[in-house]
């Protein structure tokens, strides 16, 4: 008897399902091969987490548009692969059953949920950066046109990075199987990817670039300090000014 | 003792609202639409059948006869629009409404398939795209029928802020019914509404609305077909509105 074609392992479709993450999907997915999947997880943070970034660095110069485009999927995927580890090693310790290397593929497939929901918002920051006066020209490019550009992608990444661990809280209280149990494991997965994505972030800036600065892939100074230490002094120069 | 002489029990004001029937089991859902008057009188009368259709083989052919019923009646609004002003504006206001409702449409359409996706919708990207591009033939439907009142009124008046408000009261309307549409078509779809959907609507009111700016002027009358200078929709309504000097010295409205 021939056998129907397998549609849940077309490419794009578990774009859908990696949205809607739903328990039954997830548990099915981490059932399978991580090869059978993972590829085009990864491919979906390249493309879609690329695109939004081409449209942070977009207002700056088209050069740094790519350079962004770069820098931004790096970012997820440098934290995940570094965390990885130690994300699985909480898992475990924090009593969610399930394989080492499935903590890897659930924190993949939120990323990879972030990174779809930035592209879709993509056209619309690019709409946005359309309508608003170039980043070079001192005269129309006011301080209130930058802070609102920078507030559209501050907002449009918080709501990213809120849904996509929505989700991951959806999963992990399915496999966990108890609701302040996963709550512990989100919050400690979270904060060390906050820790490790931040200090990513600060290594590998700019993203919208100063417009009297030179369009650079990473700041001569890009290894020197810590994203921590940059908010302190921001704090500190805000208190004392 | 038997009371026959109960009063009929009404509904509970609590009562969930009725749950429709499943797409395709209700009387003309299954009717293919196969000519523009087809699709227009589905979008008017039953919604319903447009969406069913949509999800049957063929359905990007029926997408692309609604973006087109929506560009055309689009230009014929447009065309009313033009008549106040006249000169290239015959040509250049229904260029700018069609193609502007149409790059709003795509430049959103992504969102709206994620949200959907976040609320746990199973409607297919063809099934989001219908929705989008039924909302624009809604309005534009709409806006037709106001295009006689304005007329009359663009005949009436020379002032360009009194026929932008009036356009984009009526455009207001037309976009309250569009995203009825776009509500009841979801339901239809077996999505709930959530607040990613309500977001979107927010957010695809401001690029509709952004649009009028980003392509001005749609009224009055300029020098070059696009503007020269990039503003914020509220900044130049704010602008206009108060006939800001140094911009009534500029011919661009």
């Amino acid at each position: 008897m021939p056998h129907a074609p397998d549609h849940s392992t077309h490419p794009f479709a578990q774009i859908p399902e990696l949205l809607a993450a739903r328990a039954g999907t997830i548990r099915n997915w981490l059932a399978e091969p991580i090869t059978k999947r993972l590829g085009m997880q990864v491919l979906i943070i390249v493309v879609g987490a690329g695109i939004y970034g081409a449209t942070l660095g977009l207002w700056r110069s088209p050069l740094q548009a790519l350079y962004v485009a770069i820098k931004f999927p790096l970012i997820l995927l440098l934290t995940a692969t570094f965390n990885a580890g130690l994300n699985g090693m909480l898992a475990q310790l924090l009593g969610l059953k399930v394989r080492f290397l499935d903590s890897f593929r659930l924190i993949v497939m939120s990323f990879a949920t972030a990174a779809l929901i930035l592209a879709g918002f993509s056209p619309l920051t690019l709409f946005a950066l359309h309508n608003a006066p170039p980043l070079d020209d001192p005269s129309a490019a006011t301080r209130e046109v930058y802070s609102a550009i920078l507030l559209m992608h501050v907002v449009a990444i918080a709501f990213a990075g809120v849904m996509a661990n929505v989700k991951l809280f959806q999963s992990l209280r399915s496999l966990a199987g108890d609701r302040g149990r996963a709550q512990f494991i989100l919050l400690a997965w979270l904060g060390g990817n906050l820790l490790l994505g931040g200090q990513f972030v600060w290594n590998l800036r700019p993203f919208i670039g100063a417009p009297f600065l030179p369009v650079q892939f990473l700041r001569p100074t890009a290894f020197e300090g810590n994203f921590f230490e940059g908010v302190y002094h921001a704090i500190h120069r805000l208190l004392t000014s | 003792m038997n009371d026959t002489n109960q009063p009929p029990q009404l509904p509970s004001p609590h009562a969930p609202p009725p749950t429709p029937a499943p797409l395709g089991e209700e009387t003309g859902d299954n009717d293919a639409i196969k000519r523009p008057t087809d699709a227009v009188e589905s979008m008017l009368r039953h919604p319903r059948r447009l969406i069913h259709q949509l999800s049957q083989t063929g359905g990007g052919s029926l997408i692309l006869m609604i973006a087109m019923l929506g560009v055309a009646c689009a230009i014929v609004y447009g065309l009313v629009i033009g008549s106040f002003s006249g000169g290239t504006q015959w040509w250049a206001a229904p260029v700018k409404l069609a193609g502007g409702l149409l790059v709003a449409g795509l430049i959103c359409l992504p969102s709206l398939y994620i949200f959907a996706c976040l609320s746990g919708s199973s409607a297919r990207l063809i099934e989001v795209a219908g929705l989008v591009f039924g909302l624009i033939l809604l309005m534009t439907l709409l806006l037709m029928g106001f295009a006689p009142v304005a007329w009359v009124f663009s005949q009436s008046t020379s002032s360009v802020v009194g026929m932008g408000v009036l356009h984009l009261g009526f455009g207001l309307v037309a976009l309250f019914f569009g995203m009825r549409f776009l509500r009841q078509g979801f339901a239809w779809l077996n999505t709930p509404f959530s607040s990613g959907i309500g977001v979107w609507m927010v957010i695809f009111t401001l690029v509709v609305v952004q649009m009028t700016t980003a392509l001005r002027p749609i009224i009055g009358t300029a020098d070059t077909f696009l503007p020269t200078e990039k503003k914020f929709f509220l900044v130049h309504w704010v602008e206009q509105m108060s006939g800001d000097s140094n911009y009534a010295r500029s011919t661009e409205r």
